[in-house]
């Protein structure tokens, strides 16, 4: 019996932009040897809208509804961050109750992003139930944002000196009741997933990466901190009111896709934690501090950035002094963090690519922009 | 689940960044002379002293920064310094800036080892753009601000994919809406608009209006 070699060849793969494991319009062109991925390149900006350029034309009050389209997963943590990036650049003053308000609607909204990271990283792998489970969850989420502004994904809550609507009546005790029932719904996903002898086995040890590596590339958020580095804005610059809350930083040690896994599940904890004190400290008050009607930032360049659901979420204004922005750019988590995924394919089995690019967690809409 | 609790590695990092110095805390809630509203001319208040302490520590960084650079690059490699709000900011020579960054970055005592933001800006009545760096020390704690001014209509920059690997897709973001050249990036090319795409949507030319 003659032997004869077994030709092998490089085949150009394509997948996405329209692919649901891409989750949104992201394009990879893998180049395959066999099973193994030699070479991944990413195509972005399929959803890129100029949100920068559109902000120059418009007053910073009109720009919010702008962000809740960027990172529409988290929606009300992108309204956080342009009215806090205003606020440190006018000196403005929040009242106490708006800023116990936010940080209320801020942490659930983490939940609920973290909750669909849960859920979607889940269907990726191949198991139908967690999505299920983790979308009932989130559903009780988005109805009370929906009780609180009137939207259930784009919330446009916060404004420049406050927020523009009040709890409803009842609101505030909804939210309370939710805490234990959430955490009974956290152990219950754990026991689901988490000691799960085939998710393990796809997710240790799989798509990791070095501290230094996480720094070069200006990673941030749960990227970071699952490779044992504590970064956290919320602690390590604080914003808003986060210094009167005592939370952990959950971190990594590997920083692979487990760790980051594990760290969404542990934040969802800290994230309760927050607010839970927050319920008990809120007091009534206005919500609405004094904020001019035209508001206009004094002339001058400034950077304010507020932990994101993904990561480091920045506002950089240019001002003129004019009641539009010069300038308005975004440090946008997501584009940041993705950068590092080719690096991460290379010599992984096809099988691997969703695992990994499901844990990097990104959204399309703050990748492009 | 004996799994999971093993691996709840809550607070044990392995590293732990530095806190942020105090000038970078919210700011102090005082109305500065210039945030003075229009619609209702309120008289300039006197600033805190907690706003005049926290200036005099940002502009002592500052003044460091400055010393030490002149002291390694010489007083050529400066082109203006000043603080943006407490942010202490540096405006580097074009022809220093990859090796002040990668000086910064590498250096021992000094470790500007994230790169926080980077932004293009066009200043078309000035007649250059500005690439703004927000650096990061994440094992002493501190931040500064570089930048980098060049020509509009010959826009070139070194590229800094040598010193960050973030820096990749970053400055095919400023080369894409601003059109500005990265000299020595591996591979320049659009990112966001078309690849036969012309024009560069952040230069204030640029009307959204006259594109249809």
């Amino acid at each position: 019996m003659a032997t004869t070699e077994l030709r092998t060849e490089e085949m150009l793969l394509n997948v996405g932009p329209q692919h649901p494991s891409t989750h949104g319009v992201l394009r990879l062109v893998v180049k395959v040897d066999g099973e193994i991925i030699r070479e991944a390149t990413l195509v972005i900006g399929y959803l890129h809208r100029g949100t920068e350029k559109l902000a120059e034309d418009l007053q910073y009050t009109q720009i919010i509804p702008y962000t809740d389209r960027l990172d529409y997963l988290a929606a009300m943590i992108n309204n956080h961050a342009i009215v806090n990036a205003v606020e440190q650049a006018m000196d403005l003053q929040v009242p106490e109750r708006a800023e116990y308000l936010r940080v209320i609607v801020a942490e659930l909204n983490r939940i609920a992003s973290h909750l669909l990271f849960l859920g979607a990283y889940l269907l990726d792998l191949g198991a139908m139930s967690p999505f299920l489970y983790a979308f009932q969850e989130r559903e009780t989420i988005t109805q009370m944002f929906n009780e609180i502004s009137g939207a259930r994904l784009t919330y446009n809550y916060m404004r420049v000196g406050g927020v523009k609507w009040d709890a409803p009546p009842g609101w505030i005790d909804k939210v309370r009741a939710y805490i234990p029932h959430f955490r009974e719904k956290l152990k219950m996903y754990h026991n689901l997933v988490t000691g799960n002898e085939v998710f393990l086995g796809r997710v240790k040890g799989i798509g990791a990466y070095s501290q230094e590596k996480a720094l070069g590339y200006g990673l941030s958020g749960i990227n970071l901190r699952s490779t044992g580095f504590k970064w956290d804005i919320r602690r390590n610059k604080p914003y808003s009111i986060y210094d009167r809350f005592d939370f952990d930083i959950p971190v990594g040690k590997n920083g692979d896709c487990y760790d980051r896994y594990i760290c969404h599940m542990m934040e969802m904890e800290e994230s309760l934690k927050i607010v839970e004190k927050a319920v008990e400290q809120i007091q009534d008050g206005p919500v609405m501090g004094k904020a001019p009607k035209i508001l206009r930032v004094p002339a001058g360049e400034y950077y304010a950035s507020v932990e994101g659901a993904k990561g480091e979420l920045g506002i950089y204004i240019v001002s003129d002094g004019k009641d539009k922005p010069y300038r308005f750019k975004l440090r946008r988590p997501s584009f940041i963090n993705l950068q590092i995924l080719p690096e991460l394919m290379e010599g992984q089995n096809v099988a691997n690519m969703i695992a990994i690019l499901g844990a990097v967690d990104i959204v399309l809409g703050e990748v492009d922009a | 689940m004996t799994e999971a609790n093993e691996n709840k590695q809550t607070t044990t990092a392995d590293t732990e960044a530095a806190p942020v110095e105090a000038a970078d805390k919210p700011a102090a809630p005082v109305k500065t002379a210039a945030a003075k509203p229009a619609a209702a001319a309120k008289p300039p208040v006197e600033e805190s002293p907690e706003t005049i302490a926290k200036r005099a520590e940002a502009q002592k960084r500052l003044d460091e920064m400055k010393a030490i650079l002149e002291d390694k690059f010489g007083e050529g490699a400066l082109e203006e310094t000043g603080l943006q709000k407490f942010q202490p900011t540096l405006v580097i020579k074009p022809e220093y800036w990859l090796p002040v960054v990668t000086y910064l970055a590498h250096d021992e005592s000094l470790t500007f080892n994230y790169p926080e933001c980077f932004a293009g800006t066009d200043y078309p009545a000035k007649g250059f753009i500005e690439v703004a760096l927000y650096l990061y020390s994440m094992s002493n704690g501190r931040f500064i601000t570089v930048k980098v001014r060049t020509p509009r209509d010959n826009a070139e920059v070194d590229s800094l994919c040598s010193v960050f690997e973030g820096a990749n897709w970053e400055e095919r973001e400023i080369y894409d809406l601003l059109g500005v050249n990265f000299k020595g990036h591996p591979n320049l090319v659009r990112i966001m608009m078309d690849d036969d795409y012309k024009g560069h949507p952040l230069r204030k030319d640029f009307s959204v209006w006259e594109q249809q």
